[in-house]
Order: C-alpha cells, then structure tokens, then sequence
C-alpha cells in the first residue's frame, strides 16, 4: 500500500506501535529515503583513511558510498557510481586508489573528491552537451559531510540541523570516548567484526536500552558464568561482563536512563571495569590521563560510566570499551551490524587489550551472548507476520518520564522510554514535509 | 586476564619429522576422533582432549598472525572452553533451540612436523554443515592442530586453529566448536 503521512502517523501512538513498521517493506524503503535520507549517519572514522587516496567503502541507509580522503586531505563522501554507465567505481573494501578514481568500465577518471578528470578520446563528443565541469559527468558527492573529533557523518540531504544540532548532548559520549586517550584521539584498528541480524534495524536500538530482556534473554550466559566463576573460586573480568546480564530487576530499576530529540540516548553503565583503587590497568590509565589532563578531570573522564549510547540511524558507540556498533539496515527483516574496536592513542596497550576481549566476546558473531539477542529479535520478526495481533507495547513506565535540556530522563531505569523516545524521532523524520 | 598469556600461534617454523605409517594413522585417528567428538557434542571428552594451557583460535582476518593486536572469532582457554560448552548445555539457552545438528569431514591430514617447542604440527581441511531447522550453514577451512605428545603415547591438543574461508564474511550466530 502506499501511506499518506497520516497512515504514518497513525501507526505510532503514545504508547505502542503498529507492527507493519517492522514488516512492510514499503515503510522500509520510505525509511530509507526519510530517515536515512535526512538524518546524519555515521560513515567511518578518520583513521580508516589516513592518507591522500585511501578509501574506505560503507553504506548510508542501502545507498553505496565511498569514504576517500582527498589530495586537500579532507575526508569526502562519494556514492560509489560512474556517471558514464553507472558502474560502481571501486569494489567494496578499502584500499588506495592513488591520485585518482578511474572507473573499470570506460576508463573514466575522476579527482578524490569526486569531480571528472578525464574521459578517453575527445573527440567523439564534439556537438553534444558533454560538459565536464557538469557536475552530471562527475561521481556525485553525498550532499553535506561534517567531521566530529574524527568520526564522520554524512547527510543525503541538505537542508535541516548541522551535525552539532543533530547529535545535541549524546556527542558526551563522543567526546568521552576520545577524552579516554590522553592525546584526544581515537583510532580503529584491529579488526571489524561483521554480524547478521534477522530482524527489522528498530529492533536492535530499542534492544540497547531494553534492560528488561538481560535477566530473562542472556540466561543460559550468565548462569554459565556464575557456575564457571563458582569453579574457578574468582570471577574474572571475561565472566563479569556476563554476570551483569543476570543482576536482578531491581539492580536495572535504579540505572538512569536518559532520551534525546531525533532518537538518541544513553544508559548509564552496568559494570565498572575496574575502581582506579584496585585494578592495576584502570590505575595506569588514570595515571596517563591525569598527567596529561589534571587529576580532577582525569576523575570526570574515567568516571563518565556509560554503558551503551545510541546515537539513532549510525549505531551505538560503547565509550568504556572502546567499541563503535554500526547498525545498518538491508531489508526490513535484514540487518547489518558492523563492531568497530578503537585504541585510545597514547593509553597503556591493557586497555586496548580489554577492549579487544570485549568484542571477542561480547560483540563478535561468535560471541556466548549475542546468538540470544539474535535469535529473539528474529523470533520478533516472525511472530509479527503472525495474524496473533497489531500493535507492539511500550507501556512500560509511559507518562512518568522527565523532561531536561533536549530530552528526557526515565523515573525508571526499566521504563520503555528510550523505544518511546525513538518513534518520537521516526514519526517526525516519516512525517516531514 | 585472558589477553596476557604469553601463548605462541606461530606454526610455521617446523622441523620435519619422520613418523612411520602406524604413527602417521594414529595421528590421523586423533584429528578424526576429535570431530567426532563434536558432532556427537560429547563436551565432556572433548574438554578432556586439551592440555591445560591449550588454546582454541578462529582468527577473523586472513593476514592476521596474532590474537592479541586483532580481534578473532573465537581465542579460547580452558575458562572460555567450559562456558561456552555450559552455556550450549543450559536449558534456556534460547538460542539453542533446536539445537544446532554438524557434521564434518575432515581430510588432506598431513604432518607438518614439530614447532621450536616440540609440539607436532598438523594440518588439515574440513567441511561442515551446520543445522538448526531453516538454513543450513556450511564451514569450509583448513585445522591446524598443535599436539602435545603424551607419555602414555598419546596426544593432547596445545592448539586447535580454525582458518575459514570466509573468515571476513558477514556472519550469523556461530555457536558451536567448528
């Protein structure tokens, strides 16, 4: 069917939603041009493209495109499209395509930022309107790129907010993340881990601040880890990372949670990897972080705990391990998610090391938690095509949230506020004129 | 914690080694015999096949020579070993249900021969198929195993690594000891 913004908005109320925003594939390809056409997505980092010609190749909303740094050295986003026959110019990956892309088709070439350089044999297009200063005859560039401490987002569209206005207070933990180096600077290294999701994309940022699943979803892990740490007679941090899922309600009734404009939120975190006092890692970082930052900012760094951020539409960076999950959507029941691990540039190598092991067993596909994750959003993806009923609930504390600067607090840290707070963001960016 | 150990993957420094046909079959019987033990899920014996200090790899990339600067599928000691087989053994592993069926043939068995450390080297290929009642799941890659020999004339597995074809591909859950 075709919707009307009406029979959009009808199908988010207050407090629930219409299933068919997790099963139509044409609210899906409306999402795509509506969401992921207006909002800023997170295309990669800086240190994926260190020097002129390096290219990195991601998507924005299923649109294929090509992070390059250019000869200038700035970061550009290009859709990854010859303007000739519309072949993709450079396979998927990353690379350095040197001075110049030069697409395998024609030999037509074009500049790091996209613009026509040359096409072979003038002559035949004497007498037509062939115009290589067009811009028709070069690769298009995504309408606006901004950069953040090194993490670029691009917008297909330009008109709406900066990236600033956009990110609006969850850019904390942006910030964070870096402020964690005592240089200021992240990089990605190390490897990507690729997972597939069979579920809708919705699914898995409401998941992130869904603190109701842990205790009953992650079961079979955490009880595992307890018996291992009964065993062992000491719970090391790879079985305390699992323990957590298994803290009882009222442990995640007291978490804050916290809900920004256009779909983003943070929750505050759930383990503390290690007290500056006790853990000889976490005193070597706080040892490097307070020479280069003072000791009360030093304090105000490592003491920022939060579990996972959302930023909506790019993914959910994790400030404390270093990781940056990039969710992308493929098809409404199809999604994608990318696990970038980051080193803080001039901390001690452990904490790069317990970042690493945090994604190993946290965030990879063969991770002893995540297949659970997996496998009940794909149980959501199936039992919404059911005629079982419509409409999804998000009860769960609605009506008691507290307003604050940008957004809003829950009363409850099991309150469904954030999946409330995220189809706020969904009817207004599915609504627009 | 895990990233500390000192634990050597390198597996191409090898000394040749000359075993006879007998040796070199029971070998072969070991690396078969410990697939088998998967398929079957007899964790327990499975378990029983590692040294203590042994490690179980998956690396993620294809020029990926360590664990410790790269993220892998799996890096694996004994604590991790035994969680992961508790958990496939927990009753509301949700994940789990059906439980995932495999079968392996394992194949191309040849002797590399010993590492600086003694430890014998061999390699190998194998293809699976995993099911859980939709989509099969097929593994294709080569096994490395590092063997400790036993004094009772046996074996003992320092390290199982798992190189997969599709290491950098998009993958789903991956549950079970490939």
């Amino acid at each position: 069917m075709s919707y009307s913004n009406e029979d959009l908005a009808a199908l988010v109320r207050e407090d629930s939603v219409h299933k068919s925003v997790y099963t139509d594939p044409e609210i899906f390809r409306l999402e795509m041009e509506r969401i992921y056409g207006r909002a800023w997505i997170y295309v990669g980092h800086d240190s994926q493209v260190p020097n002129p010609g390096d290219y990195h190749t991601t998507s924005l909303g299923g649109q294929e495109v090509i992070m390059v740094r250019g000869s200038d050295k700035k970061v550009y986003v290009l859709y990854n499209r010859c303007p000739h026959k519309g072949a993709k110019v450079v396979a998927e990956g990353c690379g350095n395509t040197g001075k110049f892309f030069r697409c395998p088709y024609h030999a037509w070439t074009f500049k790091l930022d996209g613009q026509h350089l040359a096409a072979p044999m003038k002559n035949g297009f004497e007498g037509t309107c062939f115009d290589p200063k067009h811009p028709d005859f070069s690769m298009r560039r995504v309408a606006r790129v901004e950069s953040y401490r090194g993490f670029v987002f691009a917008n297909q569209s330009a008109e709406g907010p900066d990236l600033g206005e956009f990110l609006g207070h969850v850019i904390t933990s942006i910030d964070n993340m870096c402020d964690r180096s005592p240089v200021g600077e992240v990089e990605v290294v190390g490897g990507t881990f690729k997972v597939w999701q069979p579920s809708n994309w919705k699914v898995f940022y409401e998941n992130l601040h869904d603190t109701m699943h842990a205790n009953v979803t992650h079961e079979s892990s955490y009880v595992a880890a307890r018996e291992q740490a009964q065993d062992y007679g000491s719970m090391p941090l790879e079985l305390h990372i699992m323990d957590g899922n298994g803290e009882p309600y009222g442990f995640w009734e007291k978490l804050d949670l916290y809900a920004f404009e256009n779909g983003h939120g943070y929750m505050e975190g759930i383990f503390n990897p290690g007290a500056i006092e006790t853990d000889p890692v976490s005193k070597a970082h706080f040892e490097t972080l307070k020479d280069a930052y003072g000791e009360e900012k030093a304090l105000g760094i490592l003491g920022q705990n939060r579990h996972n951020t959302i930023i909506y539409g790019s993914g959910s960076p994790h400030t404390v391990f270093q990781q940056f999950r990039v969710i992308r959507p493929v098809a409404v029941d199809r999604t994608h998610v990318e696990i970038q691990l980051f080193r803080l540039k001039g901390a001690p190598d452990e904490i790069y090391k317990r970042g690493l092991m945090y994604a190993n067993l946290i965030n990879s596909p063969s991770s002893n938690v995540m297949p659970d994750d997996i496998e009940v959003y794909g149980r959501c993806q199936e039992g919404n095509l059911t005629r079982g009923g419509d409409w999804i609930s998000m009860h769960r504390y609605n009506g008691t949230d507290k307003p604050i600067e940008g957004g809003m607090v829950a009363t409850n840290g099991t309150s469904e506020l954030p999946m409330r707070n995220q189809f706020r963001a969904w009817k207004k960016f599915m609504t627009m004129a | 914690m895990l990233f500390d150990i000192d634990f050597d993957v390198g597996v191409d420094r090898v000394a040749p080694v000359n075993l006879n046909p007998q040796a070199s079959r029971a070998v072969e019987q070991y690396i078969y015999h410990e697939a088998r033990l998967l398929d079957e899920r007899r964790w327990p014996e499975w378990l029983d096949l590692w040294t203590e200090d042994g490690m179980y790899w998956v690396p993620h990339s294809f020029d990926q020579t360590s664990p410790y600067e790269h993220i892998s599928l799996c890096w694996e000691n004994k604590l991790l070993r035994e969680l992961r087989i508790r958990r496939l053994e927990n009753s509301r592993n949700w994940s789990q249900q059906p439980v995932t069926q495999s079968c392996r043939v394992v194949s191309n068995v040849m002797i590399d021969g010993t590492d600086p450390d003694g430890y014998l080297v061999v390699r190998s290929a194998f293809h699976s198929m995993e099911w859980r009642g939709k989509e099969p799941v097929h593994r294709v890659g080569s096994l490395i195993h590092k063997l400790q020999a036993q004094e009772d004339g046996g074996w003992k597995l320092r390290m199982k690594q798992v190189n997969l074809v599709d290491r950098d591909a998009v993958h789903g859950a991956i549950q079970v000891y490939i």
